[in-house]
């Protein structure tokens, strides 16, 4: 399931994780909640952001 | 986990200022300009608990103008808890006009969690 975590901490800093996606779809995902709420001020890339998004081939096994 | 942001929150959405207001029962914000003491500025006027000036959200630039003299004239806190309210109703909105659905959950640690589903297999 892909989800976008925001934490607000009281003093209203905002944490925003995604999950869930591969490579760099997460950025495209949680971009509008980064622009609307403020100004980044660090940034994490987590192990699944640099796995490659794998597009769906067509199984094209052949026999002899 | 994909991706990790930590945003400084700046305040731009009127219509969120308003909700942020009245999510803490606040009096509803006016635009108007304010005197604070030494200076006077322009946006959406909030007023704070037990502030002696109101917080001036300049929501052109999302800078706040306020004077609460190092906490002697307004507690630190209320701000805090207004600008915790206008990211959470910021959320929300934003949330909301991308068709999502928002769960929010209140933290131990006086956090708020808003947990914003995208829909598809992960």
């Amino acid at each position: 399931m892909k989800t976008i975590e925001i934490v607000v901490s009281p003093d209203g800093t905002t944490r925003i994780e995604t999950r869930g996606f591969s490579g760099a779809s997460c950025q495209d995902a949680s971009r509008f909640l980064e622009q609307a709420l403020g100004r980044t001020t660090a940034e994490q890339r987590t192990a699944e952001f640099h796995q490659a998004v794998v597009p769906q081939a067509l199984d094209q096994r052949q026999t002899t | 986990m994909s991706h990790i942001v930590t945003i400084q929150t700046e305040v731009r959405d009127r219509a969120a200022v308003f909700a942020a207001c009245d999510r803490l029962q606040l009096p509803a914000p006016v635009q108007g300009t304010a005197r604070l003491f030494s200076t006077e500025a322009t946006g959406v006027l909030v007023q704070l608990p037990r502030w002696r000036y109101p917080l001036v959200c300049q929501t052109d630039t999302g800078k706040l103008a306020y004077d609460n003299y190092r906490g002697r004239w307004g507690e630190q806190q209320h701000l805090d808890r207004f600008l915790q309210a206008y990211a959470v109703e910021k959320t929300r909105s934003e949330a909301r006009k991308q068709g999502h659905d928002v769960v929010e959950q209140a933290l131990n640690d006086g956090s708020i969690k808003l947990t914003v589903q995208v829909g598809g297999a992960a």
